[in-house]
């Protein structure tokens, strides 16, 4: 498939990356050659430098034969326009921008992006789902990652394992017997940073961080079995008030049950613009690393601390100062995934990665068949992929035994007619239902043969 | 147009107000009182020619600052146009010095309404109607220059919400801005734009009290004393009108005119407003009227029930409605008293609770309307201070939300309002001691200083112990009241601004 990219931004970058390890011919196109000249070093990427929007840069970049372009700009309007003219001039079929502006993504103006107004396929709005996916996180603060699956109804969730965990040292097909209700199946341990789909005769350790999908309903039971205490959450305390911040703060107030937030951004102008767009949060302003200020939020009784600034280095701080003085939970955006490993040492809980979603929602897009969500684990090194079975696809049909699949790949959740079962080796796969795989990245092309529509089918 | 463009902003109030003339004449031609109607009659003549003299002398004349000479024409029009205005009315009267006629006339052209002549009868039906008239077309030149004067001026309430310093003009630094509207353009449109509104809001009133039973000629002054907030009234108050409850609810529906500018105004000055509903004047407005309502009525019922006497629920209501309505049309500083009110405090046995009207009349109504008082924009904005600085002590560092509008008024308006709010203080205070000075006692000397500079006339003779005449006080004080209505009726910044470097120097 050949994908211009426009932007070589954080956002940009990630996916010209993912893409073209799989095999893509992907084209970044940056006004920065700078950052043009990086990409084609370091990736298997062509690159163009121009600005994204301009017909002869576009072309240059080979638009009239490209199949998808995504403007991931940093300028709202230059990604629209560039899916503008993508669209009148050379014809693109799949059209995905970047918007980060609230006001573009209102609902009530959701008919704008319609093919004959300004085409755009699909709108990916980063701070929108990192306030998402840190909502999420704050839900469940005893997993350190959390992503929802089969329309709400299955949750993943990422667990470390403590030495008070009761079902440590058994192997997972003992597990199995023993809970026998617990919808739930234990898709991908990281033991010494290595990442794994278990099979059955493998045992949990401590200090392992295992990935778990389970059944909503069945979290809390889960989160029990694994030593975890599910608390509920009324002080938050959010350091940073951009997009994120103030997208999780908003979610917070709609919500019905009483939190008491408060934020701390440093920034004058977005400290007035969060304290205008919020109604109950207390909006303080100064830097979130002072510990005065962080004692004036009342930090010491705070349930969570959540720090998505747009810089690492200060959220790690800002949770660590955090904890220290007596919060019971820091949950910290990170941009840079080498500092994922000092979470532990810095006794940070969790840590949302902008890019992890921003790439899986994009790449939900990209994916064959018919995929609906996408979600990255890690760094890039494996991905859960929840899609509709086609009754043409070669597992349709099929015992889940009796289907090929890749070693690294597991099947972490069902959905037959609208309810979630537990897969076991018996179970057939139909076609309509809804399957949620685990897959190690090197076996992604695999598992996508099999969701693909199969050639007999032309 | 263009010839009333080029003359003084005084001479065009001039020859309005000779052209006015004309219409207690033909009341009087109407009625019968031929002495009235040729004394009016030679007054619109005299004055009339008076004018076209000024004006042809005056004409094509250049001020240097046209926003000064304006803002000196509106001084002028309220402390030397009644002069012309008492002409007719000293003469017609006969039996009265022109210093009283003086500061009748300038009482109704600032809207205050007091009168120095309290027996109703003594002056005839037209000159009643010459009072109110007066007292109508003060209210109507607020209304037009609060917006085409006061507004660019950053005056007048409007330094609340602006942007720049009290007193400037919207000079900006925008290159795109070749040229400045004429400030007499401005004056001629929303003349235009506004007169309709304010005759047909009359006339609606007035049709409507004559249809609840008032007599037709008494009936129209009210309407236009309710309108301009005057208080004017030919009969000695509301208490002997005909049209009974009825019309005093008619006329309660017409003090919202004067509680906020967005009922009659909106959108004329590119401010955003977010209608009636959010605006913080009308809010302050209904929360005042509520909660002091609401004190005098539990006032009244403890003090009923700790007498022996047990209320009817017509008693009640009666009271109820006494003090809305007497509370609402002194928060509007109309003056107004309901026929409920005095019956409502006889019947709890407690005293008549003046000083909560002078409180009301104090705070006042609208910016832009034809209330007077320090206006409910700003009791907004220190209202809205003091709760931020309360906020401020719980979280030092914690910023106010609610839009950057909502934070200058917390700031800088309330700095301003601070400021006004101070010399208001202080002139009421001066006042007082000068009245002090010319043998007034005390609390007289508060209540007529109050009342004058919130142009609140017949705050006098509701507020005090025991009621105030205007006629029994020195000459000397007269005057000393006459200069403090036009005062509060121009408001002290205005004049300060006079004094502004920016505006006199070239």
């Amino acid at each position: 498939m050949k994908v211009i990219i426009c932007g070589a931004g954080q956002v940009g970058w990630q996916i010209a990356r993912h893409l073209s390890g799989e095999n893509n011919d992907v084209t970044v196109v940056d006004s920065n050659p700078e950052l043009v000249r990086r990409a084609t070093d370091t990736l298997d990427v062509q690159g163009v430098a121009g600005f994204a929007s301009y017909p002869d840069v576009l072309d240059r970049a080979g638009a009239r034969d490209a199949d998808m372009i995504i403007a991931a700009t940093h300028s709202d309007e230059v990604n629209m326009v560039t899916c503008q003219v993508a669209h009148s001039v050379f014809s693109v079929q799949r059209k995905i921008a970047r918007l980060r502006a609230q006001n573009y993504l209102a609902p009530s103006y959701a008919d704008l992006y319609r093919r004959n107004h300004l085409p755009i396929d699909v709108v990916i709005s980063p701070e929108r789902e990192v306030a998402e996916a840190a909502l999420q996180r704050l839900a469940a603060p005893a997993a350190f990652d959390t992503e929802s699956f089969l329309e709400g109804r299955a949750q993943l969730l990422g667990i470390t394992i403590d030495d008070d965990c009761p079902v440590v040292n058994t192997p997972l097909r003992q597990l199995t017997d023993l809970f026998s209700t617990l919808r739930a199946i234990v898709v991908g341990i990281r033991r010494d940073g290595a990442l794994f789909a278990p099979s059955a005769g493998d045992q949990i350790f401590v200090g392992d961080d295992c990935y778990i999908f389970t059944d909503t309903e069945d979290m809390n039971r889960t989160l029990e079995i694994f030593g975890k205490k599910q608390e509920k959450q009324e002080r938050i305390v959010i350091i940073g008030g951009g997009n994120v911040g103030l997208g999780v703060a908003q979610a917070l107030e709609a919500r019905t049950e009483r939190v008491r937030v408060k934020m701390i951004e440093k920034n004058r102008e977005f400290a007035e613009r969060a304290a205008d767009m919020l109604d109950r949060t207390i909006v303080l302003h100064g830097d979130g690393l002072d510990s005065s200020l962080l004692d004036e939020a009342n930090i010491a009784t705070a349930d969570a601390v959540l720090a998505v600034t747009d810089d690492d280095k200060t959220n790690l701080l800002a949770s660590v100062r955090a904890k220290e003085m007596g919060c019971k939970m820091a949950i910290t955006l990170i941009n840079d995934p080498t500092l994922v490993p000092l979470m532990g040492p810095l006794d940070i809980d969790a840590y949302i990665s902008p890019r992890a979603t921003t790439v899986s929602s994009i790449l939900r897009h990209i994916r064959h068949g018919r995929v609906r969500e996408v979600y990255s684990i890690g760094d890039a090194e494996a991905e859960i992929i929840e899609a509709q079975v086609l009754g043409t696809s070669p597992i349709s049909g099929q015992k889940v035994k009796d289907i090929s699949f890749p070693e690294g790949t597991l099947i972490g959740g069902l959905m037959k007619q609208g309810k979630v079962i537990r897969p076991t080796g018996e179970t057939r796969i139909e076609e309509g239902d809804v399957i949620a795989i685990f897959a190690m990245s090197e076996d992604v092309p695999e598992v996508e043969r099999l969701l693909q529509v199969s050639i007999d089918f032309f | 147009m263009n010839w009333i463009v080029r003359l003084p902003f005084f001479v065009v109030l001039m020859g309005l107000g000779s052209c006015a003339m004309l219409v207690p004449a033909a009341h009087a031609a109407v009625t019968g009182d031929y002495n009235t109607m040729r004394v009016f009659f030679y007054g619109f003549i005299l004055c009339g020619f008076l004018t076209s003299l000024i004006g042809l002398a005056t004409a094509g004349h250049a001020p240097v600052s046209v926003a000064r000479s304006q803002l000196v024409g509106l001084l002028a029009a309220f402390s030397v146009l009644p002069l012309m205005f008492a002409v007719p009315f000293y003469e017609a009267l006969g039996n009265t010095t022109f210093l009283n006629a003086w500061f009748e006339m300038v009482s109704c052209f600032t809207t205050t309404g007091a009168t120095v002549y309290d027996t109703a009868a003594r002056l005839t039906s037209s000159q009643h109607l010459w009072r109110g008239l007066v007292g109508w077309m003060g209210g109507l030149l607020v209304w037009v220059t609060a917006v085409s004067i006061f507004a660019p001026m950053n005056l007048g309430g409007f330094e609340v919400r602006a942007t720049g310093g009290a007193g400037k003009g919207a000079r900006g630094s925008f290159t795109q801005i070749g040229r400045i509207a004429d400030p007499s353009e401005r004056l001629v449109r929303y003349t235009l734009s506004l007169t309709p509104i304010y005759i047909g809001l009359t006339a609606m009133l007035w049709v409507g009290l004559v249809i609840v039973g008032e007599v037709p000629y008494i009936a129209l002054i009210h309407a236009m004393s309710t309108l301009s907030t005057s208080g004017i009234s030919p009969i000695g108050g509301l208490y002997f009108a005909a049209s009974r409850f009825w019309g005093e609810v008619l006329i309660m529906c017409f003090f919202i005119f004067a509680l906020s500018r967005l009922t009659f105004s909106r959108g004329l000055i590119g401010e955003s407003d977010r209608g009636l509903r959010r605006d913080p004047e009308f809010i302050t407005a209904l929360v005042l009227i509520g909660t002091v309502t609401f004190l005098l009525f539990a006032r009244h019922f403890v003090g009923a029930a700790e007498g022996q006497t047990a209320a009817s629920v017509r008693q009640i209501a009666g009271a109820l409605w006494g003090a809305l309505f007497t509370v609402t049309s002194f928060l509007t500083t109309t003056g107004f008293e309901s026929r409920f009110w005095g019956g409502a405090a006889t019947w709890s046995g407690l005293n008549t609770p003046g000083l909560f009207l002078i409180g009301m009349a104090l705070i006042g109504g609208g910016v832009a309307t034809t209330a007077g008082g320090v206006k409910l924009l700003r009791i907004y904005a220190l209202y809205r201070h003091g709760e931020r600085e309360q906020a401020r002590l719980l979280h030092p560092s914690s910023i106010g939300g609610g839009g950057k509008d909502a934070r200058r008024i917390r700031k800088q308006g309330a700095y301003i309002s601070w400021v006004f709010f101070m010399l208001f203080a202080l002139s009421i205070a001066a006042v007082m001691v000068m009245l002090s000075l010319t043998g007034v006692q005390f609390e007289t000397a508060i209540v007529l200083s109050v009342s004058a500079l919130s142009t609140t006339g017949p705050l006098a003779s509701v507020a005090a112990e025991t009621p105030i005449a205007y006629s029994g006080i020195p000459d000397a004080a007269k005057v000393i009241l006459a200069g403090a209505m036009i005062l509060g009726r121009l408001e002290t910044l205005a004049i300060i601004a006079l004094f502004n470097p920016e505006i006199w120097q070239r």
